[in-house]
């Protein structure tokens, strides 16, 4: 009960301080703009219009809010580090789990309210050229924050090995880039001859497929996500908390 | 006692780490495989960002505003234009009729990123069947769209369409795909040639009530003229009854 307090202590003094950074500030008005700017391209489209607008938002809410929490994840410790606040923390009867849980908590507390702040002003801006909201909404953010909550854990780790916040944001942009491609890059596995198909193959278990959780790509399509996709996301959040914990565990503060 | 519990914490993390990719092995894509998307040379870049954030929906749409750009460049062969420069949509015989050889590769291609954007193949398939002449091309792509979307009743509808336009029956063309002008994803191009295949089969009144409906609904201010302008003439003609004359 104790170590589940101070869980919810770390976790809301992280998401405070994200909400007080000017970022998160400048990433809504950012997200507000270019929102608006998709105007245009609805414009464009004609007939189309309500999709190309949902589209268009909802794919730069998830660019904004995955800038933002990449950014947030992999800074967070290092900042802590530098700053000697992880220090005073664990002069205290703070366990390391329960300060990287409340850590990576904070974390995706933010990611969701940037998630719900940018869907708000979405929807308000469809509402305003007479749309209502795609019946897959809902879905598509419920997804966009599983792959978010993936990455951001995913960036926790790395954080904790790499030597710079850059080199992080690099690191698990690429684990997000390859997440996508995991589907494709299957296909190609298996029509490579051999040993190199198999190596490859085993190789791509270990990325996290993020087109499992793409509800908005998949909006339309045959196999739209259900619920079963929590069980990956959960076994990949886990993993990588467990993995940033070890990690954790060998440093000396 | 400390290192034994940090190295189970790391065989933990490994094997949950497998179980993620355990739990998402049964994940088939819903969408072509990289071998049936044909790139134009000058989106391979574009395709490949689609990939790489998950936003095919959005590469397809934006892949679509450029075959809208595309079949709306000048290629007329015959198409009246009104004094001010626009493009009279009024009589659909030569409307949008021309070579546009690219259109069927990039109308394709937007199927090949996102099978789900019915509106596109409809309009595609349309816009090949029954402006350009090219009945062939127009059933490849619902084909393709099928592939991926067997259960669209709209493609199968349109089949059926293309079919009876081989045989110039406008009026079973009309009556085909009026299913299909239902729904709300109808593109407004089909409205209006369904509108324009009543006309000429002398099924004013039907022809009357999808021009009611385009004028009411289009987003595109020439259609929604053109709708206008078409039901004042409908007003002004002596109304045979419902169903008319079947060519």
């Amino acid at each position: 009960m104790n170590s589940l307090f101070l869980v919810r202590a770390v976790a809301f003094n992280s998401f405070s301080e994200s909400v007080r950074n000017r970022f998160f500030t400048l990433f809504a008005v950012f997200a507000f703009t270019a929102v608006y700017a998709s105007v245009l391209a609805g414009v464009m489209a004609v007939d189309q219009e309500s999709r190309v607008l949902a589209d268009f938002g909802l794919a730069l809410i998830e660019l904004t809010a995955l800038a933002y929490a990449l950014f947030g994840a992999s800074s967070a410790l290092l900042k802590e580090a530098e700053t000697k606040t992880i220090y005073l923390v664990f002069s205290r009867p703070v366990p390391r789990w329960a300060y990287l849980a409340g850590k990576l908590g904070g974390a995706l507390l933010t990611a969701g309210l940037m998630l719900l702040i940018m869907a708000a002003m979405h929807l308000s801006l469809l509402a305003f050229r007479g749309f209502g909201p795609p019946p897959f909404y809902a879905w598509a953010l419920a997804g966009t924050f599983l792959k978010l909550a993936v990455i951001v854990s995913f960036a926790f780790f790395v954080s904790l090995f790499s030597t710079s916040a850059v080199s992080t944001l690099v690191i698990s942009s690429i684990m997000w880039t390859l997440g996508h491609f995991a589907s494709e890059a299957r296909f190609l596995a298996e029509r490579l001859p051999g040993l190199k198909g198999t190596a490859v193959s085993v190789f791509l278990w270990l990325i996290p497929n993020l087109q499992l959780f793409n509800a908005r790509d998949a909006a339309g399509a045959a196999a739209a996500p259900g619920p079963a996709v929590l069980l990956p996301a959960a076994a990949w959040v886990a993993a990588s908390f467990l993995g940033s914990l070890w990690l954790l565990s060998r440093k000396e503060f | 006692m400390y290192n034994y519990l940090r190295d189970t914490t790391l065989a933990a993390a490994l094997l949950a780490w497998a179980a993620g990719g355990f739990l998402a092995r049964g994940y088939a894509s819903p969408f072509p495989p990289p071998s049936e998307m044909r790139v134009p040379a000058a989106g391979a870049a574009g395709d490949m960002l689609a990939l790489a954030s998950g936003s095919r929906r959005l590469f397809a749409d934006l892949w679509f505003i450029r075959l809208l750009q595309y079949y709306g460049s000048r290629e007329f062969h015959g198409e009246e234009e009104a004094g001010n420069g626009e493009h009279r949509h009024g009589e659909h015989e030569n409307y949008g009729a021309g070579d546009y050889p690219l259109f069927f590769p990039m109308a394709r291609h937007v199927l090949e990123v996102d099978p789900a954007f019915t509106a596109a193949g409809l309009y595609g398939a349309a816009c090949l069947a029954f402006n350009m002449q090219r009945g062939e091309e127009a059933r490849a792509l619902i084909s393709f769209a099928l592939g991926y979307n067997p259960k669209e009743w709209k493609y199968l509808t349109m089949l059926a369409a293309i079919g009876y336009s081989r045989s110039g029956n406008a009026a079973a063309v009309a009556e085909t795909i009026a299913p299909i002008l239902k729904d709300p994803d109808c593109p407004v191009m089909l409205k209006q040639l369904a509108a324009f295949l009543n006309k000429k089969a002398g099924n004013y009144a039907a022809a009357a009530a999808i021009y009611a409906d385009i004028a009411a609904t289009s987003r595109d201010e020439a259609y929604v003229k053109n709708a206008v302008k078409e039901l004042k003439k409908l007003a002004g003609t002596r109304l045979p009854p419902r169903g008319g004359s079947r060519r």
